[in-house]
């Protein structure tokens, strides 16, 4: 049993929070909205642990506090003042599914997937109709007009056929899993009033109790089969008159790009330098993600020696992202570069332009001026043309350090799930499992 | 009492025990647990954990069984044991009823699938419907198909008529057509365009009691305020001043005064109008009085309660030359407060808004900031830069948020006067404005997620066409 904090923020809100892990950067973090509230993982590892919550409104998230927390949690909730209540929490069947449900939702963004760590991808359909059960199961948590049932099973019907597919090959255990799975959905569209041509499929596969069909190969997309030869610089071969003065890998900082675009990998990235007569080039080229897509004009932002960043447009090309650019170098011909890959209207600056700083619960209005918080204001308008002199200056971006610890934690995290070793809190998905057979 | 009557009586005894010493058991957990003895039976109502699904309790449960209304007793989110044992004996009293309705609800779904019905969740149409098919029959009998089809066929004729193709027809009789566009010249005409307040007083007076709404217990204490607001038709003064004065009302600043209701510095007189495309509807005050309809018939939700499409026409002619297009007082108010509220909104957590912040305000920028968070956790991030494209254009509408935080509060609005639900308290009030920020986030996530689908579906040549 763990105990919880109970506070009457200055906001209106109520918040419920144990003694959590630290709050992660933001491709650490797990979220779910809830009637009423909000609940947070502060960081994802394999015991997830109880979330913290935000209560807009207390009367209803009264329908889900008592069934996630416990008792005592649902009736302090309702009688908590300023001064903050600390009472014991019970570990329920509802905290266990919705972290393993905040849990796949941060895969479906963050999971690094990647061909060089050898780290597959997860199918998103496979995933999203997982998901779609699991939000079903946890139907208590939600606000009815607002449970995302709908919009997940809508948009991931293509999980349903795969998984009917599966289902017949699939070993005992993992047909167990797929049969609550699809049974779950068609209870669910049942009663949402939902009817497609995959729905009604498994309306009839459920009739004739799941008669065993093909096996799960050609249903499932494997990683492995798209990529085709590439070079780590594989941006054309080099002009005959040209030297390479210098060379070196990127940062792979996850949250300027969308999800699957680059190579997960910290390697991902590198560049080359060269001298061509008088002129000095810059190489970029960073190792496509399992998206297929071909048109993100995605960009390398590069600085040399600290200065001003410059992009650099980079254009698809089989498996890599790939741009060629003049690079104005100091006269000694030997400057610190700096390279990395951002998407333009996404990239919310370096770091996800975030930091455990950034809570926002962290400046309670009681304790002053709200709005005279810490530097970090940029939010949701990173401009990243101004630099990122409050982030710590350019300094702190050393190749070992920006994330890459934070990042090596979610690798380690990914792999352990994948090898079916580790028997943490949070159930392996059927998109985890796919992807180990296939991967 | 209500439950935050009941709240604040006990905050300051204690978490366990209530004022007279009892210890109080969440009311969603003794109707859980109810729920639960039930046993076998009512398992189409529930939920895969075997919790009654949500729309059982909101639907069923709680309006029809344990009816707060009639017993404020049970209408507190904490009860005492009392209390407790009232609620579970009224659901196992009603167990036999609520066995039979479930199994209405399964019949009714199969012969709805049977009659190839397929619009609306199934659970809020028939769920009530179930209920007294329940109540009046018990479980369903060597009749039940009968019954089932007749209420199936009801629940679908209960549009009445108020639809989309009615207004469309009833609209484009070309002498009524013409007859209504003679009314509303008429109507704008005889406007009253009096204007003897200071609007300078009734913004700050809203300012103030925007100080008293964002804290759930505050907002309980300040309703004289609200009311003294109506009573004096501030709100009409609001509406009003838009026909008069096209800037200058929100501070020293160049933000027009209709904060974009109108693409015009003033609104213009509404067109009568026989189509509209939902795609791209113009601003509020702008919109044709079969635009503005239009956008009500289409959200069915309320569609029983509405006035027939003639009266609708009717009255609609009177209110779309009413101040704000809006004909009752307090739903105007609420449109100043909401207004008010706008003018101070600060998603990107700037620190500078056109007026100064008040409690609501605080609340509200909170939750922003909060939602940028989540935005990020979700990698939904979007920033207002020159190479952004869709994103980027996402992400500077952020730096006008009363822009679409008015347009979706006018129509909420304008569909609670359509059909005469006036807001009687700041609570109320308040949980519409509250309520229409929430909106403006969902709407916004929901453009990031198509935008972003947008990119990584984008034919290959579009970036060739970039790198040459």
């Amino acid at each position: 049993m763990m105990e919880v904090d109970i506070i009457r923020t200055g906001y209106g809100t109520i918040q419920v929070a144990g003694a959590s892990a630290r709050r992660g950067p933001c491709f650490t973090r797990a979220v779910l909205d809830v009637a009423g509230g909000l609940l947070t993982w502060p960081r994802v590892d394999d015991e997830m642990g109880l979330p913290v919550a935000e209560i807009d409104d207390v009367h209803d998230a009264q329908q889900w506090l008592s069934a996630l927390y416990g008792e005592r949690v649902s009736i302090a909730c309702a009688t908590v003042d300023r001064e903050g209540l600390r009472v014991p929490a019970e570990e329920t069947t509802l905290a266990r599914d919705a972290a393993r449900l905040a849990f796949g939702h941060w895969a479906a963004r963050w999971w690094p997937a990647s061909y060089m760590d050898q780290i597959p991808a997860l199918d998103a359909d496979l995933l999203g109709a997982e998901l779609a059960a699991l939000a079903y199961q946890c139907q208590q948590l939600f606000d009815p007009y607002n449970d995302g049932v709908t919009e997940l099973i809508e948009e991931h019907q293509a999980g349903i056929d795969r998984l009917m597919h599966w289902h017949g090959g699939a070993s005992a255990s993992a047909a167990r899993s797929i049969e609550t799975v699809l049974r779950l959905i068609d209870d669910a569209a049942d009663n949402m009033g939902l009817d497609t041509p995959p729905l009604r499929r498994l309306r009839s596969a459920i009739h004739r109790s799941f008669q065993p069909c093909s096996d799960l190969s050609g249903a499932l997309n494997t990683p492995s089969a798209r990529y085709g030869d590439y070079a780590l610089a594989a941006a054309g071969p080099p002009a005959a008159t040209s030297r390479v003065i210098a060379r070196g890998t990127g940062i792979n900082d996850w949250p300027r790009y969308p999800p699957g675009l680059v190579d997960a990998a910290e390697d991902a990235i590198s560049w080359v330098a060269r001298a061509v007569g008088a002129r000095r080039q810059i190489e970029i080229s960073a190792v496509a993600g399992a998206a297929a897509a071909w048109a993100v004009p995605l960009v390398a932002e590069v600085r040399v020696d600290g200065g001003a960043p410059s992009r650099v447009p980079l254009a698809r090309r089989d498996d890599v992202w790939a741009g060629l650019a003049d690079l104005a170098m100091p006269p000694t011909g030997q400057a610190p570069i700096e390279v990395t890959v951002l998407l333009p209207g996404f990239d919310p600056g370096p770091g996800g332009g975030d930091s455990p700083d950034d809570d926002p619960n962290n400046d309670d209005p009681n304790d002053g001026d709200p709005h005279s918080d810490g530097p970090n204001k940029r939010d949701l308008s990173g401009d990243s043309d101004n630099g990122d002199s409050d982030n710590g200056g350019p300094d702190d971006s050393a190749p070992d350090d920006g994330g890459r610890a934070d990042r090596d934690a979610i690798r380690a995290l990914t792999r352990r799930r994948l090898s079916g070793a580790d028997d943490g809190a949070v159930r392996p998905f059927l998109a985890e499992i796919a992807a180990s057979q296939n991967g | 009492m209500s439950s935050s009557d009941q709240s604040l009586l006990v905050s300051s005894h204690g978490a366990r025990q209530s004022t007279n010493g009892c210890p109080r058991s969440p009311r969603a957990m003794v109707i859980d647990r109810a729920w639960r003895a039930l046993g076998p039976g009512v398992e189409p109502l529930s939920g895969p954990g075997g919790a009654p699904l949500t729309r059982t309790v909101k639907l069923i449960l709680l309006p029809l069984v344990v009816r707060p209304t009639l017993r404020p007793a049970l209408g507190a989110d904490l009860l005492g044991p009392a209390e407790a044992s009232w609620l579970d004996a009224l659901v196992r009293e009603a167990g036999e009823r609520l066995r039979a309705t479930a199994q209405w609800f399964t019949l009714l779904k199969k012969v709805r699938r049977a009659l190839d019905i397929a619009t609306g969740n199934p659970q809020d149409l028939y769920f009530q419907r179930c209920f007294e098919l329940a109540t009046e029959h018990g479980a369903p009998g060597d009749d039940a198909e009968r019954l089932a089809q007749g209420v199936l066929l009801e629940v679908v004729e209960q549009a009445g008529g108020r639809t989309v193709e009615a207004l469309k027809d009833y609209l484009c009789h070309q002498g009524r057509h013409a007859r209504v566009g003679r009314e509303l010249i008429a109507a704008w005409a005889h406007r009253d365009l009096d204007l003897t307040t200071e609007m300078d007083s009734v913004v700050s007076l809203a300012a103030e009691v925007l100080d008293e709404c964002g804290d759930p217990d505050a907002i309980d204490k300040g309703p004289a305020a609200f009311t003294s607001m109506v009573d004096g038709e501030f709100g009409g003064v609001f509406g009003r001043v838009l026909w008069a004065v096209p800037s200058g009302v929100w501070g020293g600043n160049d933000l027009p005064s209709h904060l974009s209701l109108t693409a015009h510095p003033m609104p213009p007189r509404p067109e009568v109008g026989r189509a509209a495309s939902t795609a791209e509807l113009p601003a509020p005050l702008d919109r044709t009085l079969f635009e503005r309809l239009f956008v009500v018939l289409r959200a069915s939700t309320w569609r029983e309660d509405l006035p027939t499409v003639p009266d609708l026409v009717q009255r609609e002619v009177g209110r779309s030359c009413s101040p704000l297009g809006l004909r009752d007082e307090s739903l105007r108010v609420a449109a100043l407060l909401g207004a008010r509220l706008a003018v101070g909104l600060d998603p990107l957590g700037s620190g500078h808004t056109a007026l100064g912040q008040t409690a609501a305000h605080r609340t509200i920028n909170h939750r922003w900031r909060r939602e940028s968070s989540v935005l990020k956790a979700r990698r939904m991030t979007t920033a207002a830069d020159p190479d952004g494209g869709a994103l980027a254009t996402i992400a500077m509408d952020l730096q006008r948020p009363w822009v679409a935080y008015m347009r979706r509060l006018w129509v909420r609005l304008h569909g609670r006067d359509v059909r005469e639900a006036p807001l009687h308290d700041l609570a109320s009030a308040w949980a519409v404005l509250d309520g229409v920020v929430r909106s403006v986030m969902m709407d916004h996530r929901a453009r990031v997620r198509a935008a972003l689908r947008a990119l990584a579906t984008a034919p290959a040549h579009a970036a060739e066409a970039r790198s040459a």
